[in-house]
């Protein structure tokens, strides 16, 4: 493996059930509230309505994109804003688009399919706007990227993969400047299917709780601007926000939905992203679990944690902003180097009781530290696991 | 990227069969069979030419019984990636290093649709929860994960036409940054009703079952399904490859063309979409082209297929003929590649390309 890299962050856009904004998501992260509901943006006929965190993107009555990429559209203008580019500034540039979805890319509308197997011949609208609404694919177009564009379907580890693959396409050499990310839909698929999988808590969630009974879906999208050190030299704009220091990635091969019970694929990607950066357990600040609040998955965190880490606070964002599953780990990138950047990490929401089962608990309360460096870390369904070092950038 | 991969096994699975020989036979006949699938309608079922892949010598590698909850989509990737371990003599081998990377323009979407039927049938309390998990994109790449016992990194794309030169790309990092020492590469996409459907409303006048991927102007593809699965190694730890992996791009709109070098042979994508044609139709006159996708049919994944002809002809020093019509600047007939490096080219429907020279 090649030597650690730094890759600068210049910029920072977050919309998700926490807030439309990333500084209205920390506001709600540092003051403890926690906004789910029953979801409006379908119908549903389960006897419990399993709560959501909905993200504030008004739904249009003829939407011409689906709102996966509607989502990953105003977290990338709001990163590129906070960079201080204009897509005017960014052509004549290599720039990539690098994104993790999981709706984002499955072909089907349920409507359609619904009318499809009633034998009625439905209109091929629905069908064209999936076509045109690949994630990276509609950032590309709106941003007239003309570099490498990748949509990774990593099921729930995809946005921190898209992170981390967007980091080895600058120190390649392949672009001055990479829109990562992901972006993912609350939709009736995964509502149904979470349901079906029964893994949903019926109550706000509590992850690594004594109390957990599964995951509260999300949605939203969070991106991170990635920019070469010789675009940085070239033309330096705003500061930086923190630093890409190292990626680690692995696969469980155990189970299509369960992780593997010792965490044996997330160790291996932990060790990985840590031996990338050329990071120091010691050196951590902290570490941004996956912490769904399911009962499998808090379990072998906590294990895995509490061997490798046992030193380091960590906490679960998702009490804050529900599962938003492929653009989770983009969402929690954001958090990670926006909570660097504040030297303050805020309490693991919806954790009260301790479980007797996990050798390691969350913090409870907003927690101040000095380090300069953290883990946000994701598993995912297919076994899938993805970790993520990041630094912190300037003031 | 430029870069020095080595293509060190083939596991193609499509209607020509499934391995390098049935591939290789099919070359030779200069044809595929094709099927039909079946829509079912009021007015009664409208059938449809296609490409179909057959995926029973699956069980040569494993037991049926696991297979039970294994939907086609994985069963055609899981095959060609036997088919490529074995061909590139690695079933034995200690998987730990060994990275897996799967395109797929569409995933697996009939599963999707029968978790759908599901709902459609009992209701949201009683969706079904296999097909949910199944119909899940990277379904496929764990299923091949859980049966090789593979447990380095993983990673599905999801690019539609441009998935494979995209996922290509972060293979070729994945060796270039020696986070692995091989990797397990495919493409992989399937026909089923939706997609029957969408096609015949797309393009009404679907129905012919011969391509002319060479007619840009005609609209004559035929829908496809398969997987094209290799092993790719570093080029320098590898000894007697197919073929050598020297240039990945990717590029999109903004007048941006791909960097062809004036004597390579080009391998398109063209697949018989006019949509597309247009950007093959600007190509210099001179080029000698061929495109191959009458063999496989026309699926978003079809340059993991070029790429597995191009790895073939290098490994054979020549060109093949291929289907009647298919070639242009060369008669392919034995003709010798001679030093020339092969491109595949795929352009998309924007402006976009896909572009991967390979090297004897």
């Amino acid at each position: 493996m090649k030597g650690p890299a730094p890759v600068a962050v210049t910029g920072l856009g977050c919309c998700c059930g926490a807030g439309a904004d990333l500084q209205e998501c920390l506001a709600t992260l540092f003051d403890d509230r926690r906004l789910p509901a029953a979801p409006t943006l379908f119908r549903t006929d389960h006897a419990v309505r399993y709560p959501v965190f909905q993200a504030p993107l008004a739904e249009p009555e003829q939407a011409e994109l689906l709102r996966t990429s509607r989502l990953a559209l105003t977290a990338a203008a709001e990163a590129l804003a906070d960079a201080g580019w204009s897509v005017e500034a960014l052509r004549g540039l290599r720039v990539g688009v690098c994104l993790g979805t999981s709706i984002g890319s499955t072909i089907s509308d349920e409507g359609f399919c619904r009318q499809l197997r009633a034998g009625s011949r439905p209109p091929l609208r629905p069908m064209q706007r999936i076509l045109d609404s690949n994630p990276a694919r509609t950032l590309a177009r709106k941003f007239s990227c003309s570099g490498p564009c990748q949509t990774i379907v990593n099921a729930c580890s995809s946005g921190s993969d898209a992170v981390g693959i967007a980091a080895s396409w600058i120190r390649a050499g392949l672009c001055d400047l990479v829109l990562a990310g992901g972006a993912d839909e609350l939709g009736r698929v995964t509502y149904n299917g979470f349901s079906a999988l029964m893994i949903t808590d019926p109550e706000p969630v509590k992850p690594f709780d004594k109390n957990r009974k599964g995951l509260n879906l999300g949605e939203g999208a969070g991106m991170l601007v990635l920019e070469s050190a010789a675009l940085q030299q070239r033309q330096s704009r705003r500061a930086r926000r923190g630093f890409v220091l190292g990626y680690g990635s692995s696969c469980d091969a155990h189970h299509l939905t369960a992780p593997h019970p010792q965490g044996l694929g997330l160790k291996r990607a932990l060790r990985e992203a840590l031996q990338s950066s050329a990071l120091a357990p010691a050196e951590l600040a902290f570490v941004n679990a996956h912490g769904t609040g399911t009962p499998d998955n808090d379990r072998v965190e906590s294990r895995v944690l509490h061997e490798l880490l046992p030193e380091v606070p960590f906490l679960s964002t998702k009490g804050y902003t529900g599962h938003a599953l492929g653009a989770a780990g983009a969402i929690e990138a954001v958090f990670t180097l926006a909570c660097l950047q504040q030297g303050r990490i805020p309490a693991s929401a919806g954790f009260a009781q301790p479980d007797p089962e996990l050798p390691a608990a969350p913090v409870t309360a907003t927690t101040t530290f000095a380090g300069i460096a953290a883990l946000s870390q994701s598993l995912a369904f297919g076994g899938n696991n993805a970790v993520l070092a990041l630094g912190r950038g300037e003031p | 990227m430029k870069c020095d991969l080595a293509i060190a096994g083939l596991g193609p699975v499509g209607a020509f069969g499934c391995g390098r020989e049935a591939l290789l036979a099919a070359l030779a006949d200069g044809r595929s069979p094709v099927g039909t699938t079946s829509l079912a309608t009021p007015a009664g079922p409208v059938e449809l030419p296609a490409f179909l892949a057959d995926t029973a010598s699956l069980e040569r590698f494993v037991a049926r019984r696991e297979l039970r909850r294994i939907d086609h989509f994985s069963r055609m990737a899981l095959l060609g990636a036997f088919l490529a371990l074995e061909d590139a003599g690695m079933l034995g081998m200690e998987r730990s290093r060994l990275g897996l990377v799967i395109a797929s323009g569409y995933g697996a979407m009939r599963t999707t649709f029968t978790f759908l039927d599901s709902v459609f049938s009992g209701g949201d309390a009683l969706a079904s929860p296999t097909p949910f998990s199944n119909s899940v994109h990277n379904a496929a790449a764990a299923h091949v994960s859980m049966l090789l016992r593979a447990i380095g990194p993983s990673l599905t794309v999801s690019q539609f036409e441009m998935s494979v030169p995209s996922a290509l790309l972060s293979a070729a990092l994945w060796l270039v940054e020696e986070r692995v020492d091989a990797v397990l590469f495919g493409g992989v996409d399937e026909c089923g009703e939706l997609l029957h459907y969408c096609w015949q409303r797309f393009f009404p006048a679907a129905g012919e079952a011969r391509m002319q991927p060479l007619d840009f102007q005609r609209q004559s593809a035929v829908a496809g399904e398969g997987a094209a699965f290799m092993v790719l190694t570093r080029a320098a730890d590898t000894i007697r490859p197919y073929a050598r992996i020297r240039q990945v791009a990717q590029g999109n709109g903004a007048g941006v063309q791909p960097p062809l070098p004036q004597d390579a042979v080009l391998f398109l994508g063209a697949d018989g979409h006019h949509r597309c044609g247009a950007a093959y139709g600007g190509l210099p006159a001179a080029a000698a082209l061929a495109a191959y996708a009458p063999l496989y049919g026309s699926l978003p994944v079809g340059p993991a297929f070029d790429l597995t002809l191009a790895a073939l002809s290098c490994r054979q020093g020549r060109l093949f003929p291929g289907p009647p019509g298919s070639c242009r600047g060369f008669d392919g007939a034995g003709e010798t590649l001679a030093g020339r490096s092969i491109c595949c080219l795929k352009y998309g429907s924007e402006g976009d390309y896909g572009l991967i020279r390979v090297e004897s």
